[in-house]
């Protein structure tokens, strides 16, 4: 149904700022490919411009070199066929979790909100909780809360905002899965931006790897591994090897040689 | 809280008033102080009854609350108005800001023979004045709420491409909430205050100002200590009911705060 939609291409994308009179380069020269139903994650140390690359993506900035287009068609501005979760799940605290995931769902009656936010509900695991207010969920409901209202407008792209990074570690391993089963099932292309490398190695088809000042993509690397993936395995290991020795964090040169 | 903490919580806001109660009864009785000065509790007590039932109470009171409804309703519905403005819009915070907070400094009373002359000694000014009393903390408190409507709020809304009025319903106002119902509270404490200042202060043949006035003039202190109670019982019950009112359009941000 969703074939060939939520295809996203930078060409060529520059974006500078301007700081104190300076213009200041955030993203210079990118080129990449987001094909349809793809999972992809974005890594980096801060200041590589993940941030502002995202914000790109979902129309917030509109002031940029180069080309970002979503099936063919220039990104102009902010369209509910592009979904965002973010690091905090920023459900509206004076909402009911149901009418946080309907936040998005106008021009709909009545009728339809209630059946799509009841389907997304139950599609994250929280049934029944439509009428709970966010301060009563933990971190990891109220995360998949902020999933289910992404989800909700149907989008054929998920941007997601290092959206485990609040979460413990337990937690953050069992949303992973979480991610990878809605992504099987959605069958939407997803891209992530997280600063944990095993976490884009379990989800990821691709890896892109960011250097900073200006933000330029420095490698992409495919993780051609079959699902669900194995986090001790040694193929897992060898990707997470290759990744961390892009960011000088290799076991090569171990400190007590350096020193 | 249970009904057992309630009632514990009533009964020790009951324990001082009764202590100033028997110390007022003693230092009377016992000659201290003249009865001249400070009637009896008892005699208070006969003079409100006679009040009640003899002499037209409840038609002070009412008038006196209908003064503070129309000056309340003025001042909180053009002070959430203007609050609203200013928070907005950073250009009339700049224009009507500082104007603002010199007028804001002129002592409530001081206004009262500028608006006698403009409008006569009539129901006008009293309400003006009141009405002005109760501009302040609603503007304040608004403009304030407005402004600490969290940014992420309005980042979300932006991606779902909420602008103008959308974005005031739907962020803006909720967000602020619980300022502007703080602001409307103590607009209606104001309120009280002014009102009965220019009852005192505007000559008037009826309201609880009036009581105490004429009190003043017979020399008649239980006239006064009536009028005193009462018009600090009334502001009391006003403001718990503004509360509780207020209390029901937070649901979902007082257990935010319990956290």
């Amino acid at each position: 149904m969703l074939i060939n939609k939520g295809i996203l291409e930078i060409r060529n994308l520059s974006k500078s700022f301007v700081v104190d009179n300076n213009p200041l380069q955030v993203l210079n020269n990118i080129n990449l490919t987001f094909p349809s139903g793809a999972f992809v994650s974005i890594i980096g140390s801060s200041g590589c411009g993940k941030t502002t690359l995202l914000r790109i993506m979902l129309g917030l900035e509109t002031n940029y070199e180069g080309d970002a287009l979503l099936d063919g068609e220039r990104i102009e501005g902010p369209g509910i066929n592009r979904g965002i979760v973010f690091q905090d799940h920023r459900l509206l605290p004076w909402l009911t979790v149901g009418e946080n995931v309907a936040f998005g769902l106008d021009g709909k009656n009545r009728k339809e909100k209630k059946l799509i936010v009841d389907e997304h509900l139950k599609l994250v695991g929280l049934s029944g909780f439509e009428s709970a207010y966010p301060a009563q969920l933990s971190g990891g409901m109220a995360q998949r809360v902020a999933i289910a209202r992404a989800l909700a407008n149907k989008p054929e792209l998920l941007l997601l905002d290092e959206p485990l990074g609040a979460l413990d570690a337990l937690t953050r391993m069992h949303m992973q899965k979480e991610l990878e089963r809605l992504w099987i099932l959605e069958k939407i292309t997803m891209i992530m931006v997280t600063h944990d490398v095993d976490e884009a190695i379990y989800l990821s088809d691709k890896v892109v790897i960011m250097s900073s000042r200006p933000g330029i993509v420095k490698k992409i690397i495919s993780v051609p591994l079959a699902r669900p993936r194995d986090r001790a395995g040694s193929d897992f290991m060898q990707i997470k090897a290759e990744i961390l020795k892009e960011f000088h964090l290799g076991t090569e040169y171990p400190f007590a040689y350096a020193i | 809280m249970n009904i057992n903490e309630k009632i514990k919580v009533q009964v020790i806001g009951i324990i001082l008033p009764l202590l100033i109660l028997v110390l007022w009864q003693y230092v009377v009785s016992a000659g201290y102080v003249s009865y001249h000065i400070l009637p009896l509790p008892g005699k208070v007590i006969s003079k409100f009854i006679r009040l009640f039932t003899q002499e037209k109470l409840l038609l002070h009171i009412a008038v006196s609350l209908k003064r503070v409804f129309y000056g309340f309703f003025i001042g909180t519905v053009s002070g959430f108005l203007f609050g609203l403005l200013m928070g907005l819009s950073r250009t009339s915070e700049k224009i009507f800001g500082p104007f603002f907070h010199t007028v804001r400094q002129v002592p409530l009373i001081g206004w009262i023979p500028l608006i006698v002359m403009w409008f006569g000694m009539n129901e006008l000014p009293r309400i003006l004045i009141v009405a002005i009393g109760a501009f302040y903390p609603t503007t304040m408190n608004t403009f304030a709420g407005v402004r600490s409507v969290p940014r992420q709020y309005v980042e979300l809304a932006s991606v779902y491409g909420f602008k103008g009025i959308k974005l005031i319903r739907r962020i803006i106002l909720p967000s602020a909430l619980p300022s502007i119902v703080t602001g409307f509270t103590l607009s209606l404490g104001m309120s009280w205050v002014v009102l009965v200042a220019a009852e005192l202060l505007i000559e008037t043949n009826v309201g609880i100002g009036k009581l105490i006035d004429v009190g003043r003039e017979t020399f008649n202190m239980e006239l006064v200590t009536v009028g005193i109670i009462t018009s600090g019982l009334l502001g009391f019950i006003m403001t718990k009911i503004v509360e509780k009112l207020a209390s029901g359009t937070q649901k979902g941000m007082v257990s935010d705060q319990k956290q």
